[in-house]
């Protein structure tokens, strides 16, 4: 992936229903605790914003959000700077993401289900991947091949038509693992 | 054909040469830096005067609620201004002149919110667009894609003149003299970058307002406000301004003052930088804290202010400049997309007619109206900007401007499309009725992002919104039209003077914990370009905010009189009064009880950590200072009801009282035997507090000592004026709230 700054996103339950002012806590603690091995800086409430981030956890490389941006709830990891090898960044994102959503599973305040087998990938850098038809054919082919290794089964991938965003892809697996098991599958939680 | 690897090489050609060069310079100084061959504090300023400021934890330290943390940035020790790590992110301020923004701007900008920032675009309250979070390698970048759109963030930050502000109505609005875009386009470029505008001690801030009476120019707080006037002149119809200079809120609100009352158009600009270079010239330069030019104004009155600027007039060279735009007053004007229309009789989309209440204004053109985007807190996604800008090529034509109470502000709508337009910002989560009322709550960043804040001003505007907004539908009329401003500091980003309920951020020590607190700031008027500053009653536990705006609106709705507005009702039943009702409010349960008292808004860690030490000295002496201060409290507020009767020696003579029995509290934990007299008082404070520092703020310095020393050095002058009077109160406030932060300080209890 030769963009740096990407965004993996996975989607909630449908049937979850949580307040998300309720993540401002458990933010706090991954800092204070050190819960996510990266270096973590502060929280953001963007609960406010209709269909916005969420609440925020901001870190130094990559920041993580619970929220609607594209109008369903879900958890994306967006990655800033300091990315891996072209070659690793997507399935470095993915841990990073399954690990997180991992830990918000278990975290006991908040409990939130996540549907394993939907994401959605947004290349956030339009100098690198171009939203058009190559960067998608190039991304795509990408996608399918580090997500069926990882996930097995089928894997479908489809280009997001958001006008002026950013190249977007939506991607549905046939195979539903838990974020347990993909992690392991992933190597475990990052060291770093 | 080649491909572009770089923004530079993509854009560089696409922008203003001198633009490129200058980005390019720019990204020279952030390598040199990186080799350590700039020093940290030359490169701060010069990353500042591009609108790259710092954020919060910068400095490498983070308290987590128990502890301080240290945040381990890659980058180490290197820094990019001093105790700013390089690695912490930043916020990239970006100017929009006069607020005016263009669709392909704005969809520029959703892009650098997505690419490089939280996915947030924030509106100021001085119409710029902040991003948060952003990398300082990241800033030539941003820089470059946004002068390929015609933004510039030069200046942004910095000593220098700063966004240069408008009524967002200029032009098509039913009280305007006459359109002051095309003049505040002109100051803008005529000033960026101007020789004469580069060596100020301090920032400057211009202004521009259509008319006198409403509030949406807020001149009189700027250093200088321009309000659109005409005069019959030989029986012609002449355009000028009404011209002012001095005013300026932060921690010592200044009214502006007159310069001019009809300064002719041709005159605008050689006057304005007539008066950068007075400024330049005389301005404070050593003590930052004195060095913005109402402090200038001040000191040498408005008569040998005006004279210095005249006589430097008149020695200008001639620039063709200063008049040349007045042959095209048009360059500004916008064409409307569709022909007018009437608004059709319905039926309406759900929520409309709340909506278009609140939101819509007819414009000066008939068939045409403006309509307000409600943005809460001043936010706003990429992907609702990329609809916005839509809406704007759909509806009105390529422009929009960001407002002062952080809105959005859309003209040439015609009337009949006003359904439509309505139905496509509600489909994107923007339909939100109560514009500039009650429940539009304006905020600075506060603890958010900014490194000054003390309290959570966003924390508590969110709050003050979402219950507000519960019980908007059933507030009587009255109430709805109030404005509250939050703001985090002193630093009064937040605009808290002008509001009728303004809240300021401070802290107190209760129950030997750090609990944070706002101040109840009331009565300023926010029409009249903001035309006068409330005055601050006392400080509420900041989870009794809401409860205050809640008991004050109810009374005001219920015993307000035919016509009443909220600050001749406050007037009417008289300080005393609230007062009573911040003292019931003041009383909190004690940790064990509630520790939520004992966080802020939005923020679940601690607001304390460390107790304020409990051996047997500490504790005789920390109830004593106590009690000295909140017996200075008391003084302040007796100041503010003796200048509320018309006595303003008196009131000027009981807010030095207040900060002599602030010191004296203070010092009498160094000196036991310190005795009463003043001179005495005032010496070994100086001795004790500020030739040791122990009284500096960590970002203020010396600068509420000074006050001090300044109210001792001139209380034996007779004939206090209500405005000298004023001015010794406010200062007088944040004296005795720095004494607070101080006692904090030494007790241990600060993180």
């Amino acid at each position: 992936m030769l963009s740096e700054r990407l965004q993996l996103k996975m989607y909630l339950e449908p049937s979850e229903h949580f307040e998300l002012e309720a993540l401002i806590p458990v933010f706090h603690r991954f800092i204070r605790d050190q819960v996510i091995k990266e270096l973590m800086i502060d929280v953001v409430d963007y609960s406010h914003v209709p269909d916005g981030p969420g609440v925020v956890l901001i870190g130094h490389a990559a920041d993580y959000y619970v929220g609607a941006l594209d109008g369903r709830p879900g958890l994306v990891y967006s990655r800033k700077r300091a990315a891996p090898a072209p070659e690793a960044r997507l399935e470095d994102a993915l841990r990073r993401l399954v690990n997180f959503g991992r830990l918000l599973e278990q975290d006991s305040s908040v409990k939130l289900r996540f549907r394993s087998n939907e994401l959605s990938l947004r290349l956030t850098d339009r100098l690198h991947a171009v939203n058009d038809d190559a960067s998608f054919a190039a991304s795509k082919a990408e996608v399918e091949q580090i997500f069926g290794r990882v996930y097995g089964g089928s894997v479908a991938v489809e280009r997001l038509l958001e006008p002026k965003g950013p190249l977007a892809l939506a991607i549905k697996t046939s195979a539903t693992p838990s974020l347990e098991a993909l992690l392991e599958k992933l190597g475990g939680p990052p060291a770093t | 054909m080649t491909v572009a690897n770089t923004w530079k090489q993509k854009l560089t050609s696409h922008m203003r040469e001198d633009w490129a060069r200058e980005i390019d310079i720019y990204e020279t100084q952030i390598e040199l830096r990186k080799k350590g061959k700039i020093e940290e504090k030359l490169f701060a300023e010069t990353r500042l005067r591009r609108g790259t400021y710092g954020q919060r934890y910068d400095n490498g330290q983070r308290h987590d609620g128990e502890k301080t943390q240290t945040l381990a940035y890659p980058a180490g020790e290197l820094t990019k201004g001093p105790v700013t790590m390089w690695d912490a992110p930043g916020m990239q301020r970006i100017k929009i002149p006069f607020g005016k923004l263009s669709a392909l701007q704005l969809d520029t900008l959703a892009e650098l919110a997505e690419e490089y920032s939280d996915q947030i675009l924030h509106v100021t309250t001085r119409q710029d667009i902040q991003l948060h979070f952003i990398h300082i390698e990241d800033t030539p970048d941003i820089m470059r894609r946004l002068a390929a759109v015609g933004i510039t963030t030069r200046e942004a930050c910095g000593n220098s003149v700063r966004n240069v502000t408008a009524c967002p109505y200029a032009g098509v609005c039913n009280t305007e003299s006459f359109d002051v875009t095309p003049y505040a386009n002109a100051i803008t470029f005529f000033l960026l970058g101007h020789p004469d505008a580069q060596d100020f001690g301090r920032k400057f801030k211009i202004a521009f307002s259509g008319c006198k009476d409403e509030p949406c120019g807020l001149t009189n707080f700027h250093d200088a406000g321009a309000i659109a006037k005409t005069r019959v002149i030989d029986g012609q119809l002449k355009r000028g301004f009404e011209y002012y200079v001095g005013g300026g809120l932060g921690a010592v609100p200044y009214p502006a003052t007159l310069f001019d009352e009809f300064l002719p158009e041709e005159e605008l600009l050689p006057i304005t930088q007539a008066v950068c270079r007075v400024f330049a010239r005389l301005g404070e330069r050593d003590n930052r804290a004195r060095a913005r030019i109402k402090f200038l104004v001040k000191k040498l009155g408005i008569d040998e202010f005006k004279r210095l600027v005249l006589e430097e007039r008149s020695k200008l060279r001639t620039d063709e400049r200063w008049v040349s735009f007045l042959k095209d007053l048009h360059v500004t004007d916008e064409k409307p997309l569709k022909p007018p229309s009437a608004l059709g009789p319905g039926p309406y989309p759900a929520g409309f007619e709340a909506w278009q209440k609140t939101n819509v204004q007819p414009q000066s053109q008939k068939g045409y109206s403006t309509a307000k985007v409600t943005l809460p807190l001043g936010d706003f996604t990429p992907g609702q900007a990329r609809a916005l800008s839509e809406i704007a090529r759909k509806f009105t034509g390529d422009s929009l401007r960001t407002t002062v109470e952080q809105n959005l502000l859309y003209r040439w709508v015609a009337d009949g499309d006003l359904p439509a337009f309505y139905q496509e910002l509600a489909q994107v989560g923007l339909g939100a009725a109560g514009a500039d009322r009650i429940t539009d709550v304006t905020s600075c960043p506060g603890t958010d992002t900014c490194k000054l804040g003390i309290s959570s001003s966003r924390g508590l505007a969110t709050e003050l919104r979402k219950q507000l907004s519960v019980i908007a539908d059933t507030l009587d009329p009255a109430a709805q039209d109030l404005h509250i401003k939050c703001s985090g500091c002193s630093n009064s980003c937040g605009q808290h003077h002008v509001a009728d309920m303004g809240f300021l951020g401070v802290s107190r020590n209760m129950n030997g914990r750090r609990v944070p607190h706002f101040q109840l700031v009331i009565g300023g008027q926010y029409k009249h370009n903001g035309g006068s500053y409330g005055l601050a009653i006392g400080a509420i536990p900041s989870k009794h905010v809401p409860k205050a705006v809640k008991t004050l609106t109810d009374r005001f709705v219920s015993e307000k009189q035919a016509g009443e507005t909220f600050q001749a009702f406050v007037q009417r039943i008289g300080k005393k009064e609230i007062r009573k009702l911040v003292d019931e409010l003041s009383v909190i349960p004690s940790y064990e009880q509630d520790p939520s008292y004992y966080s802020d808004w939005g923020d679940p860690r601690e607001y304390t950590i460390g107790d304020l030490g409990v051996g047997e000295c500490a504790g005789e002496v920390v109830p004593l200072v106590q009690v000295g201060l909140a017996g200075s409290e008391r003084e302040v507020f007796e100041a503010q009801l003796l200048l509320e009767e018309g006595n303003s020696q008196g009131a000027a003579a009981r807010a030095f009282s207040a900060m002599v029995q602030a010191a004296q509290a203070l010092t009498r934990e160094k000196n036991s035997f310190l005795g009463e007299g003043t001179d005495e008082i005032v010496s070994e404070f100086r001795k004790h507090y500020y030739d040791t520092k122990v009284f500096f703020d960590p970002f203020s310095g010396g600068k509420f000592a000074h006050y001090f020393f300044r109210a001792y050095e001139h209380q034996t002058e007779a004939g206090a004026s209500k405005e000298s009077a004023h001015q010794l109160i406010e200062e007088a406030q944040l004296f005795v709230e720095a004494a607070h932060q101080c006692y904090t300080r030494i007790a241990g209890a600060l993180p």
